[in-house]
């Protein structure tokens, strides 16, 4: 007995050590951080630097250059007294990122963060590679975005079915003539999967090149990344750099002569068509005579609704969920002559224009079959990346392009943000973005350039066209630009994503979980009130009504507090703000064990038993109630770890460690403690 | 020794059928509200959607809010103060895939109050598809928990003991549940938490009693069923009151202290906790109770027939 309560005593020891070499870091970083302040406000009031040039140049290694290079004109000893604190902030700065990693992590919900998960656009993927695409393939690919929405449906078994139901082979519009329906799947499902890595890949990239410490990026499941952004200060500039798909294409612009062409025939098509169901002259008459009653305008300009004129067209369907954005009005008279090119407006620079408003309508006469049979094969219609301001109205611009991109940003080796210097085309002082191509690049751009001279060659992002410069020379180095008002940030963020490349497979956000610094501050200074009150009532309560047996569960208690928190820094588990609940719940459920065995002891007590064959009866009797009902508990958090996100694996986490180290205090530690009281003392009675 | 309890001999067991018509009553009333309602009110996690809460440093005016969301094209969110009046809880329910709406609303409210510059406190943006999931994954992980603890307390104890156990703990879950549906609560991610929780915290008390029971028989073994259940009780009541006040405590704390994130995970703890005693008295040692009565008759029936 006595070499047994040797060898838990050593356990207890080390255990405890242990635990507070654990926490070492925890407890020491926050001092330390306090100190790093101080210098850093004095560097900045002494150095007149910012605080964020101090961060960059003290993670790059370059604070002492930094500074020399700053107080060049200061006498020697003004920039002696400063480097010395300088030097200072590094030793310490060193200490803190060692010890940062030591401490126990913080989850986004408690030092702010956003955490996004995004999902491939598997319909848009496949709508991407299939070739041949008519309506057909358009209503099975519809059918199919609604039967892959249920959950856990498989994506391209469905795809396999949807097609095989509607007699047609998957050759007619995937993979090659040869291939079997099932090689195919088995091909797309691997290009998939391959995308998502590649996607992976590239994000690390981008977020890394964006300047968020310490992302984490990982894969969920096979069609999933979610992405872990700790107190970020610009959310939406961050979001848009990861979902941004940026693939950059150039294009040639086709003719404004065909362009005009292809106009005049959509014109006419539509004329057609209207002219064949005259039924809608009633609806428009009325709602004319409405609103130009109240605008007082000259008396033919006969303002109608886009969606009334069209509502017996067969080649613009007037559905209502599109109803709303088509309360455009246009001058009925000129409609009814020319019903597509009343949309557009010319607004000089050669350029076609489409006033905001009109946009949604124009995209959906763009889209209708039939129009789309009038498109040259080797053209399509792009828009303009953003909308410009002419005269008080927004607009948008609509080119004609060459289907097949001349080169794409594959080819791309660099590309950087820069502030133009007036030569060019832009303004002085405006953000640009100079790209630099490999050789293969060089090569093809020399010659397209080359070749077309005159022509307007379009710069694509993402199917929009951020600009079309015309070609005034063959252009042999391989580099371009790319112009038109932007501020430094989004050249800058331009300039990362055109790096990274393009995602391999388009993406969208499908869960977004953000919290503000100040909630997460909040949530911390809550969480830790709650968890000191109710640990202050628990100890209060058990001293009480126990005495001293009640002081001893309360030492295990806190122990088990400090273990808790020690198992979480060592295995680098986070504390998220269930996380804090969680341990919260540990104080009062703790508490239990002791309960049991103290219960049991006085129990034994009054059955008129000795204080030691009392306790060796509540303990021997509590232990498997104790371990029963903790064991049922265990399996309740884990299955809890299994299913939850982040935060609520975070309580999972804490109430599993908490109800593990519980034991062992509470049934180890105290014993050790009874058993040497009880031998040393030979007790009579027990304070309980 | 202080106490609060000495040795009691309560006849728990006489009030079983009260009790448990008690309970039925109040889950019938739960379950008949949620059908009227359509089921629980969920939150977004569940059921898709957007939740944006939103810091002024003034408290706005709320027509301003709700004109500039409807400028730019939101005209259809639920705007309310939470808290305070410059704590604004923004809710955009069904939407599509995709999570733009956050942005282009906090974009929209920027505009309107240059001079009182929102902060966005938490954004929780959920899509109908991981709405659908997290449900299915939620039922599914209380329904296995309870299956675990089927298979674990029947291997320790004997079935019925665990078949008893677990109707107890499904009656806390329903119990909470239905509070929350008359309370017109959200059930939420961390609610779920919490039902989990309470699941793993009543049964330290059922078995804890069982315990006792299994013990109990062992010494006393022409005690009726009734005798054993009533005696087992009553001795651990010492210990499941002052559990039962230490972790009632807690979760008050956490309740008053805890904040708002936390506030419904909270509230199903307190409901649960005294749900949790209540259900091992009254339905787990019940059903026990029952059983044994029913397996004593059909022995004495199968008694008479051999003789």
């Amino acid at each position: 007995m006595r070499r047994n309560n040797l060898l838990r005593t050593i356990i207890i020891v080390l255990a405890i050590v242990w635990s507070l070499w654990q926490l070492y870091p925890t407890f020491i970083v926050g001092r330390q951080k306090k100190e790093a302040e101080n210098y850093l406000v004095h560097i900045e009031q002494q150095t007149g630097l910012q605080r964020d040039e101090i961060n960059e140049a003290l993670n790059a290694g370059q604070l002492e250059s930094r500074i020399r290079q700053r107080l060049h004109d200061k006498s020697a000893e003004n920039v002696q007294a400063v480097m010395k604190e300088a030097a200072s902030l590094i030793a310490l700065h060193d200490k803190i990122s060692k010890n940062d990693a030591k401490t126990i992590k913080r989850g986004l919900d408690l030092q702010g963060g956003t955490y996004l998960v995004y999902e491939v656009n598997l319909p848009k993927l496949m709508r991407d590679v299939a070739k041949n695409k008519d309506t057909r393939f358009e209503e099975i690919m519809k059918k199919l975005d609604e039967v892959a929405a249920a959950p856990n449906a498989d994506y391209f078994a469905a795809l396999q079915a949807e097609f095989s139901d509607a007699d047609i082979r998957l050759n007619r519009y995937f993979g090659s003539r040869a291939q079997t329906d099932a090689q195919i799947i088995d091909e797309l499902r691997k290009e998939a999967d391959d995308a998502i890595d590649r996607n992976l890949e590239i994000l690390r990239n981008r977020i890394d090149q964006f300047g968020v410490s310490e992302p984490s990026i990982t894969k969920q499941g096979s069609r999933r990344v979610v992405v872990e952004l700790a107190g970020i200060t610009d959310k939406n500039r961050a979001k848009n750099i990861i979902g941004k798909t940026a693939l950059l294409e150039f294009n040639l612009v086709k003719d404004p002569q065909i362009f005009q062409d292809v106009i005049t025939k959509i014109d006419n098509l539509l004329k057609r068509d209207l002219a064949a169901k005259p039924d809608t002259g009633a609806a428009v008459d009325t709602s004319a005579t409405d609103s130009t009653g109240a605008s007082g305008k000259v008396s033919q300009d006969k303002a109608v609704n886009v969606s009334d004129l069209f509502a017996g067209s067969s080649i613009v369907p007037s559905d209502s969920a599109a109803g709303a954005a088509d309360s455009v009005q246009v001058d009925k008279d000129i409609f009814s002559g020319n019903p597509f090119i009343s949309l557009l407006r010319d607004v000089g620079r050669s350029e076609v224009a489409v006033p905001a408003k009109n946009v949604r309508a124009v995209e959906r006469i763009l889209n209708n079959p039939e129009v789309q049979k009038l498109i040259p094969p080797d053209a399509e219609f792009a828009w303009s990346n953003k909308p410009e301001k002419v005269a008080d109205e927004q607009y948008h611009y609509l080119y004609l392009l060459k289907k097949e991109a001349e080169l794409t940003g594959a080819l791309l080796t660099d590309a950087q943000q820069q502030i133009a210097s007036g030569a060019g085309m832009t303004r002085q002082g405006e953000w640009t973005v100079s790209m630099q191509m490999n050789d293969e690049g060089t090569k093809i751009f020399s010659r397209v350039t080359g070749a077309n001279v005159n022509k307007r060659l379009g710069i694509v992002l993402d199917n929009k066209v951020v600009m079309a410069p015309n070609i005034k020379e063959k252009i042999p180095g391989g580099s371009a630009s790319i112009e038109g008002n932007m501020n430094a940030d989004e050249a800058k963020d331009l300039a990362i994503v055109l790096r990274a490349g393009s995602l391999q497979a388009p993406m969208q956000a499908i869960e977004e979980r953000t919290v503000g610094p100040s909630l997460g501050q909040d949530s911390i200074s809550k969480g830790t009130w709650s968890a000191v009150i109710s640990l202050i009532l628990v100890m209060l309560f058990m001293a009480i009504y126990y005495k001293l047996s009640g002081v001893l569960a309360d030492a295990a208690l806190v122990l088990n507090l400090v273990m808790l928190l020690a198992c979480m820094a060592f295995l680098k588990a986070t504390l998220t703000l269930p996380g804090i609940a969680g341990i919260i719940l540990t104080i009062g459920m703790a508490v239990d064990a002791n309960v049991l065995i103290l219960e049991r002891i006085r129990e034994e007590l009054r059955a008129g038993k000795t204080v030691r064959t009392s306790i060796e009866a509540g303990y021997g009797r509590a232990f498997w109630t104790i371990f029963d009902s903790n064991i049922t508990t265990l399996l309740t958090a884990l299955v809890l770890y299994q299913f939850g996100t982040g935060p609520i694996k975070g309580f999972a986490v804490t109430l599993m460690f908490g109800i593990t180290v519980s034991m062992f205090t509470a049934i180890v530690m105290t014993r050790v403690v009874y058993d040497y009281v009880t031998r040393r003392y030979n007790l009579k009675t027990l304070s309980i | 020794m202080m106490q609060f309890f000495g040795e009691t001999r309560i006849d728990f067991i006489r009030l079983r059928w009260k009790a448990i018509t008690f309970s039925a009553v109040f889950i019938l009333a739960g379950i008949v509200s949620m059908l009227i309602k359509g089921g629980p009110k969920y939150g977004v996690d569940f059921l898709g959607g957007t939740v944006i809460q939103v810091h002024f440093p003034q408290a706005p005016n709320i027509g301003d809010v709700r004109q500039a969301l409807a400028n730019a094209g939101y005209g259809d969110i639920e705007i309310k103060t939470f808290g305070a009046a410059n704590e604004i809880l923004l809710r955009a329910e069904k939407q599509e895939e995709g999570t733009a709406i956050s942005d282009a609303v906090m974009n929209a409210l920027r505009q309107a109050f240059p001079q009182n510059a929102p902060e966005e406190r938490l954004v929780e943006s959920v899509g109908p598809k991981i709405g659908r999931e997290l449900r299915t994954a939620a039922i599914w992980a209380t329904l296995i928990s309870l299956a675990l603890i089927l298979i674990y307390v029947s291997f320790r104890f004997e079935f019925i003991f665990a078949a008893g156990a677990v109707i107890a703990l499904f009656h806390d879950v329903m119990v909470t549940l239905s509070f929350f549906s008359l309370l017109d609560m959200e059930v939420n991610l961390t609610v779920v938490a919490a039902f989990l929780t309470i699941v793993g915290f009543s049964l330290n008390d059922t078995i804890v009693v069982m315990d006792r029971i299994r013990e109990n028989r062992r010494i006393h073994r022409d005690a009726t069923i009734e005798q054993l259940i009533n005696l087992s009780v009553n001795q651990t009541l010492g210990r499941t009151v002052i559990t039962s006040l230490t972790v009632f405590t807690v979760v008050l704390i956490l309740l008053f202290f805890g904040g708002d994130v936390i506030y419904n995970f909270a509230f199903a703890m307190t409901v649960g906790v005294i749900a949790g005693v209540y259900s091992t008295v009254y339905i787990a040692a019940p059903v026990v109770v029952e059983w044994h009565k029913k397996a004593e008759i059909q022995k004495i029936r199968r008694g008479v027939k051999v003789a």
